[in-house]
């Protein structure tokens, strides 16, 4: 029986509601010290002198450490651009740059220790507007990493280009042109950033972290230590939420250095106002130019985003560069000439967030297309029909694109929240409000949709290792992080079904770099895919042993074998068998021992930084959202009635979590589009706590929410399966605004997220136009 | 200075001593090292740190220690009775109602403040008391359907 497709209990589902389940925060180490950091209050200031002696000898303090303790470490680290320090070392480019740390006995000790240390400042000039720090003139945030050519803090510009942008221009009818802002937002994971580090008297360091790149963690970590990675060991138990905030090393290293300075393991967990100085979702202003026929074909578009990667760059010229290409969304245009800036700014660093680059444009691309069906008088779905893309259509990348199920995203998530087709019905919105209300003339109700493309993180590289056991139980060695969407439980799957196997059978080990193979990250969505397929062709390589030794044994040839129900059997004699204590004893001569099969997946691909030519993505991603809003024209208060959002996922391994998976990133998405933002007073943040900035709570989850998934295979995908988990969040926003333009007969919000006084200042602008 | 207090904590009566500014939810993690309450936000809006003093859900990184002298705690621990998952924890495994599992122990906690004052809430009612408790992976349907098995409706 097939496993692959079905919802089997979730691996960890009974200690999670247990609370039985170990996160790095509870795990405790005998002699365990806890830490705490200075951090600098200023967004860009010259660090002029720093004394920590009367911290250093408070009583229970063990170890500190500031930039005189980095001697003989690379004191930068970083994920493609090391520029990082460890701890601040010549001046402070954030508010919360890690000036000072401090480990102790207890967090009371820490945090008065903290309180002991002596720094003096010399302030500088900060960058903290994204469009001002990309000027020349502008105060540089990072004097080594940026592009001189481009001036300003951009550290790169990426460009895809197609067609003729002037031409295209001048061939359409008509052309509209419109600036979006995008801000940072949280990326919300419950459980806030927590490192234990270690050092065994061998000389080895020991680093527990629940991080969704755990390889490339380990590297960074050996890269500032001078060992070797067999010396470095990361574990990773089940993260708390992660959604692209757990990647690359934050805190990993000053823990580390304060535990080889203490001798002890030392424990540091980030208060949640931290959490808010250690990562975020990039802000971003997209300029965008669409020319069209009149007939809702798009002729040329014309993007330019800037990205705000704050002080440091983490995967920020990655994402921007994947943004590049993706800049006018999945349609088909003749004339395209897209370009993307990552800039450096003096706020806390941003990085990926689920969605990483693509939520940005498409909330750029997808209001347009509204925009542009109003302007023709046409059913905003039809425009996107007639455009978008379809099988083995040519890419702006060049590429043919394989497994497009973006219109059926589309269409499936219109049937769900009835739109009305025809340009009568869709950009007319004349529906009452639900609710009685004294004030129901005020009340307005309109739909939207939008529809997204994101590429997942390519080339790039993921080894699986399989051990299968005498008895008939296997183990999957993997780098992969399972932080609630499941990994352990579809990669469970995906090796039982492989091997013939029970689910209980087999079981998936947490990241442990002392024994499991290099991955790439948990993040881009890429986990089933990439690891997904490593484990099955690493399952193949057991199963050829397997065969071989079984057509001996059995006397058959191998194509007349098959493994079914733990067995491997002569095809149509299922009498003539052998258990697998039986071939392992026909391999080993007995029934012990272990067979292994790994397999190291590289995927082929990247694009050209100033063509944009090559293949973007080893896979591509679509999905859909569809939401149907109330505005209360008089307050610009926004009611979600309906959200649907579907996502071509390929095959769904474990439908029910892909479900989720959904749900999650749609609900994230609705949060952006509504009121997600952090803020910023001269790069002082100012909303830094759930108290402040608003998650999505059970009462913002509107009442009706579907989740549609789309299957079209892909056929490098185990079992045909894509990657999901982030593609329900970039169309989410723009559905939801399109909703609110469409109740608002056309007045549009453009900058997110669509807070009511926003809505209220619109409204009033057009009633002082007309 | 620490305070000798008598309480009940998962249904076991205890002669405990607490430091006068520590939280129940320290005083749980570190102490008794009942590490199923978690900490996210630390300033009570978050709700993973949920536990029931009495039959009713408080967020412990709120509350002193204390403060539970001749009170009755229960924690995510104190739920499953001889190994038997309680009903709420089956109805949340049945229904997938969670995913990183982070803010899911204060989440079923309050549950069963909910259902201990209000067996049968209807869906509004339902948000509305766990408006408090955020679940940023959004499994709030799977919890919904998990309730409504549970309120018998």
């Amino acid at each position: 029986m097939s496993l692959v497709g079905t919802n089997v209990e979730m691996v960890g589902g009974r200690a999670k509601v247990s609370g039985a389940v170990s996160y790095v925060a509870d795990m405790e180490f005998p002699g365990q010290l806890y830490a705490k950091a200075l951090r600098s209050p200023y967004p860009h200031a010259r660090l002029l002198r720093i004394d920590a002696s009367k911290a250093a000898a408070l009583p229970g303090v063990r170890a500190v450490v500031t930039r005189n303790d980095l001697a003989g470490l690379n004191p930068y680290f970083g994920t493609g651009v090391e520029d990082q320090p460890v701890l601040v070392i010549d001046k402070v480019r954030c508010v919360g740059d890690i000036v000072a740390a401090v480990a102790a006995d207890s967090k009371e000790i820490a945090e008065e220790a903290i309180t002991l240390i002596e720094a003096d400042y010399e302030e500088l000039p900060a960058a903290t507007d994204l469009l001002e720090a990309a000027k020349p003139g502008a105060p540089i945030v990072q004097e080594q990493h940026i592009d001189k050519r481009a001036g300003g803090n951009i550290h790169g510009v990426y460009r895809a280009s197609s067609g003729d942008i002037e031409q295209g221009l001048k061939e359409s009818d008509d052309i509209i042109e419109n600036i979006y802002k995008i801000p940072p937002v949280q990326h919300g994971h419950i459980e806030p950033h927590v490192v234990t580090a270690l050092w065994e008297p061998s000389g080895k360091l020991v680093v527990h972290t629940p991080s969704q790149t755990p390889s490339p963690l380990q590297e960074q970590i050996a890269k500032v230590f001078k060992m070797p990675l067999n010396r470095v060991r990361v574990i990773v138990p089940f993260i708390g939420g992660g959604y692209g905030g757990k990647n690359h090393a934050r805190i990993e290293p000053v823990v580390a250095l304060l535990a080889r300075k203490a001798r002890r393991p030392v424990q540091w967990i980030l208060s949640r106002d931290e959490v808010f100085l250690t990562g975020r979702r990039f802000g971003a202003v997209v300029k965008i130019k669409t020319g069209f026929k009149r007939d809702g074909r798009l002729w040329a578009r014309q993007v330019e985003a800037w990205y705000d990667m704050g002080a440091y760059a983490l995967s920020g010229p990655a994402n921007t560069k994947n943004a590049a290409i993706i800049a006018g969304g999945p349609y088909n245009i003749p004339h395209r000439d897209y370009t993307t800036y990552a800039v450096y700014t003096n706020l806390p660093p941003a990085g990926p967030y689920r969605g990483v680059g693509a939520s940005h444009v498409c909330w750029a691309y997808e209001s347009d297309i509204d925009d542009i069906a109003r302007r023709c008088n046409l059913d905003p779905l039809e425009v996107r029909l007639k455009n978008l893309l379809r099988e083995n259509d040519r890419f702006i990348t060049g590429e043919a694109m394989i497994s497009v199920g973006v219109s059926e995203c589309v269409k499936q998530v219109a049937k769900s929240i009835n739109w009305q087709t025809g340009a009568e019905q869709s950009l007319r919105s004349d529906a009452k409000a639900t609710e009685q209300s004294l004030r129901s003339d005020a009340i307005v109700r309109g739909k939207g949709l939008a529809v997204a493309i994101k590429s997942t993180s390519t080339p790039s590289t993921s080894a699986a290792s399989v051990r299968l056991n005498a008895d008939g139980s296997a183990i999957l060695l993997t780098s992969t992080s399972d932080m609630g969407q499941g990994a352990q439980t579809s990669l469970a799957q995906i090796v039982a079904d492989e091997l013939a196997l029970p689910f209980e059978r087999v079981t998936v080990t947490f990241p442990d770099s002392d024994v499991t193979p290099y991955d790439k990250s948990t993040s881009s969505s890429r986990a089933t895919f990439h690891m997904g397929k490593a484990a099955q062709l690493a399952c193949d390589k057991i199963r050829e042993q397997l065969f071989q030794a079984g057509a001996k044994a059995l006397e058959a040839r191998v194509e007349d074998l098959e493994l079914r129900d733990s067995r491997l059997q002569v095809k149509g004699v299922p009498e003539k068998n052998l258990t697998y204590p039986q071939l392992f004893k026909a391999i080993y001569g007995e029934a012990s021992g272990s067979l292994f099969g790994s397999h190291t997946l590289r995927t082929e691909g990247g694009v050209d930084a100033i063509t944009g030519q090559g293949k973007g993505s080893s896979f591509w991603f679509y999905s859909a959202a569809g939401a149907e809003v109330e505005v209360d024209t008089e307050t610009g208060k926004v009611r979600v009635l309906q959200v649907a959002s579907a996502v071509d996922v390929g095959k769904a391994v474990h439908p029910l979590q892909c479900g989720l998976q959904n749900e999650g990133s749609a609900l994230a998405g609705l949060g952006s589009a509504l009121f997600e933002e952090m803020l910023y007073d001269n790069g002082q943040p100012i909303n830094s706590s759930f108290l402040d900035y608003l998650l999505p709570s059970m009462l913002d989850h509107p009442g009706e929410f579907k989740s549609l998934l789309v299957e079209t295979p892909h056929p490098d995908g185990p079992f045909g399966a894509k990657g999901m988990g982030e593609a329900a969040l970039p169309p989410m926003a723009p559905a939801i605004g399109n909703a609110i333009a469409n109740a608002l007969n056309g007045v549009r919000v453009r900058d997110l997220p669509v807070m009511p006084h926003k809505i209220v200042t619109a409204l009033n602008g057009c009633k002082e136009r007309r | 200075m620490k305070l000798a207090i008598t309480t009940t904590i998962n249904g076991r009566r205890e002669e405990i001593t607490v430091n006068p500014h520590q939280t129940l939810l320290e005083f749980l993690r570190d102490d008794l090292k009942l590490k199923g309450a978690v900490e996210g936000c630390s300033v009570g809006v978050c709700g993973s740190c949920t536990v029931l003093i009495d039959g009713k859900p408080v967020s412990s990184c709120l509350t002193l220690a204390a403060n539970i002298e001749g009170k009755s705690v229960t924690t995510i621990e104190g739920l499953s009775q001889n190994g038997e998952l309680d009903p709420v924890q089956q109805a949340f495994l049945k229904y997938q109602a969670f995913q990183c599992g982070f803010c899911t122990t204060g989440m079923i906690m309050a549950v069963k403040g909910l259902l201990n004052a209000h067996p049968h809430p209807n869906e509004a009612e339902t948000r509305d008391y766990l408006s408090g408790n955020l679940c940023r992976c959004g499994t709030y349907k799977e919890v919904l359907a998990a309730v409504k098995e549970l309120s018998g409706s």
